[in-house]
């Protein structure tokens, strides 16, 4: 019988591993390039909802001021899960902050708060500023990032297409099958792997974290001791789960997402906290890289 | 007395007053640090870990032992006190100095390594029992002040002087009651331990403070029979009234009478370092600033915030 596609298993699958591998090194460098930063951007004087954008995006931002405002008892959660406003606006507040506070005197669902008009301007406002300051992952570069995606669809396609005419061809398919897995592995890798921060910005992160480690909840912080702006910088450096440390029953009322801030993936991806802190797709693309070895197998590539 | 708190604040440093008493307290073992005055420190608690590291003033503070590792890493927090030259003492809850049975070697083992690792001049544990036949009470209990009850505290506190390389500092507990059995009153029963273990005196003023109050007597006369020269450090503490009793919860703010007590102690003599003890609930920053201060104020060190 006739190769499928008048290509021989073997062959096949030499070319897609390699074609995989291709994509996922590429996008790496494409990454790297795009994700550089400025080098001497500082961090350091940065406040805790820039530092929680940097982090883990929009949602840590709203959180991390949700967490300021919540530690200096401005707002609270009311019947239906929502946001009310429970005493006055702290002084020196962010934009973002009186967004979030003025939305609490509407009542919003504490949920929709990161749909909510005046914070998603708020919240743009402040990523724009990040931006420009070379720290923060411009919307643009991220969508060209992502483009890779697209690379990784076609490789899954063109698996997917293989092995249904290797079956309907008579072929075994066997090999073929985990390659394609992983190639929707890989897809998603680069499509779900959002970050904000630039590498330079992430170098100095872990100093800061550092600086602040009294804040991680494996402290267990007493937010009223360290106010508004700990309890702001907590849930910055340490992720949403500091709401929980912090006030449980707020945060339950609230319907806190638990968003990790590693700079990286968004919390509920799993692979996050492994990353090596540069290249955000490599774990995903290393993993791929490992499936070489089923090319060894002769005559089994549809 | 020439250790008087003057009102005002003295200047940092001189070891002039209380020097010579503490260098004969402590004149038993190591005379590292003695002599030294530290002045108002703090518990040093993970939970306000980054308020205590921001304290200007600080030269001490004391830190449970059972939460630090002999040998793996230090808390953080810790470590930045250390490399700021703070005196951080070892504070024991679990050794059960008071119980039956002798203190478990590797419970000994683990405070000496802890003191060594911290490099304290001295450690400290309290006069109480927290497990008996085995079983852990989770709290620290009082013993019957009875003859049987030093004997047996001694032997533990000699057992546990032989591994450490500085001197022990001694606690007496709060208790809300007494043993039918006493035979001995508070401050005989603390200096006949004292006495015969070389031991300092760790004097928690709150605890003079909740124990008097609850039996209706008056706490400056427990301070007038102690040997207020073998006092290596102060606690000082808040506590609350429930239901006729007064608490010494740890959890509340220090309330004026304790803090007057204070005043009472500086002024037969002043103890070389008082630190405030706060173990939950913790108040904003600036609460806290005002109870060291308060206790600065009381005892006529400088403040350390």
């Amino acid at each position: 019988m006739n190769d499928t596609w008048g290509i021989p298993g073997p062959t096949f699958l030499i070319y897609y591993i390699t074609a995989m591998v291709l994509v996922a090194v590429l996008a790496w460098f494409h990454r790297k390039a795009l994700f550089r930063g400025i080098r001497f951007a500082r961090v350091d004087q940065l406040g805790p909802q820039q530092i929680a954008y940097l982090n883990g995006g929009p949602k840590l931002a709203v959180y991390s001021a949700m967490g300021g405002l919540r530690a200096a008892d401005a707002i609270g959660t009311g019947p239906g899960r929502t946001l009310v406003q429970t005493g006055p606006l702290p002084s020196g507040v962010t934009p973002l902050d009186s967004a979030i506070y003025n939305a609490a005197a509407r009542g919003l669902r504490a949920r929709d708060v990161f749909t909510d008009q005046s914070v998603v301007s708020a919240v743009e406002q402040l990523s724009d500023h990040l931006e420009q300051s070379g720290v923060a992952i411009g919307a643009a570069k991220l969508r060209e990032a992502r483009a890779w995606a697209l690379a990784g669809i076609a490789l899954v396609l063109i698996g997917v297409a293989r092995i249904i005419d290797g079956v309907a061809n008579g072929k075994p398919v066997g090999f073929l099958i985990p390659l394609v897995f992983f190639a929707v592995i890989l897809t998603i890798a680069l499509y779900t792997r959002k970050r904000w921060a630039t590498d330079a910005a992430r170098r100095h992160m872990r100093s800061l974290r550092d600086q602040n480690r009294h804040l991680s909840p494996s402290q267990s912080p007493s937010f009223a001791t360290y106010g508004a702006t700990g309890a702001a910088m907590g849930v910055a450096l340490w992720g949403s789960s500091s709401l929980y440390t912090m006030d449980p029953a707020f945060a339950a009322e609230a319907e806190v997402q638990r968003i990790a801030a590693t700079g990286g993936a968004t919390g509920s991806v799993g692979g996050g906290g492994s990353d090596g802190g540069s290249g955000s797709s490599c774990s995903g693309s290393s993993s791929c890289g490992g499936g070489g070895g089923c090319g060894g197998g002769g005559g089994c590539g549809g | 007395m020439a250790d008087q708190p003057a009102g005002g604040h003295a200047p940092a440093g001189p070891a002039t007053a209380a020097g010579p008493a503490t260098a004969a307290a402590a004149g038993a073992a190591s005379a590292k640090g003695a002599g030294a005055e530290y002045g108002v420190g703090i518990g040093w608690r993970p939970e306000i870990a980054g308020f205590v590291t921001e304290l200007p003033g600080l030269r001490f503070a004391e830190v449970v032992a059972e939460s630090v590792h002999a040998h793996g890493e230090l808390p953080s927090g810790l470590e930045a006190l250390l490399a700021r030259g703070v005196t951080v003492i070892p504070h024991g809850v679990r050794l059960s100095l008071g119980g039956a049975e002798p203190v478990p070697g590797d419970r000994i083992e683990h405070f000496a390594a802890v003191a060594e690792r911290l490099a304290a001049p001295l450690v400290s544990e309290h006069i109480a029992f927290v497990r008996a036949g085995g079983i852990e009470a989770g709290h620290l209990l009082p013993l019957p002040r009875t003859r049987e009850a030093v004997d047996a505290v001694t032997a533990n506190v000699r057992r546990v002087q032989r591994s450490l390389s500085v001197p022990i500092a001694l606690e007496p507990i709060a208790a809300l009651f007494d043993w039918p059995d006493d035979e001995l009153t508070e401050a005989q029963f603390i200096t006949e331990i004292l006495d015969r273990t070389g031991a300092l005196l760790l004097l928690d003023v709150a605890n003079v403070y909740a124990n008097a109050r609850n039996r209706g007597t008056d706490p400056e006369e427990l301070l007038d029979q102690l040997p207020l020269d073998r006092v290596a450090y102060s606690h000082v503490a808040g506590g609350a009234e429930h239901q006729g009793l007064y608490h010494d919860t740890h959890t509340d703010a220090v309330p004026q009478p304790v803090l007057d007590l204070v005043a009472a102690l500086c002024a037969r003599h002043r103890p070389p370092a008082l630190m405030l003890e706060r173990d939950g609930d913790y108040p904003p920053a600036a609460d806290l600033r005002i109870e060291l201060d308060a206790i600065a104020k009381a005892s006529g060190y400088p403040a350390v915030t």
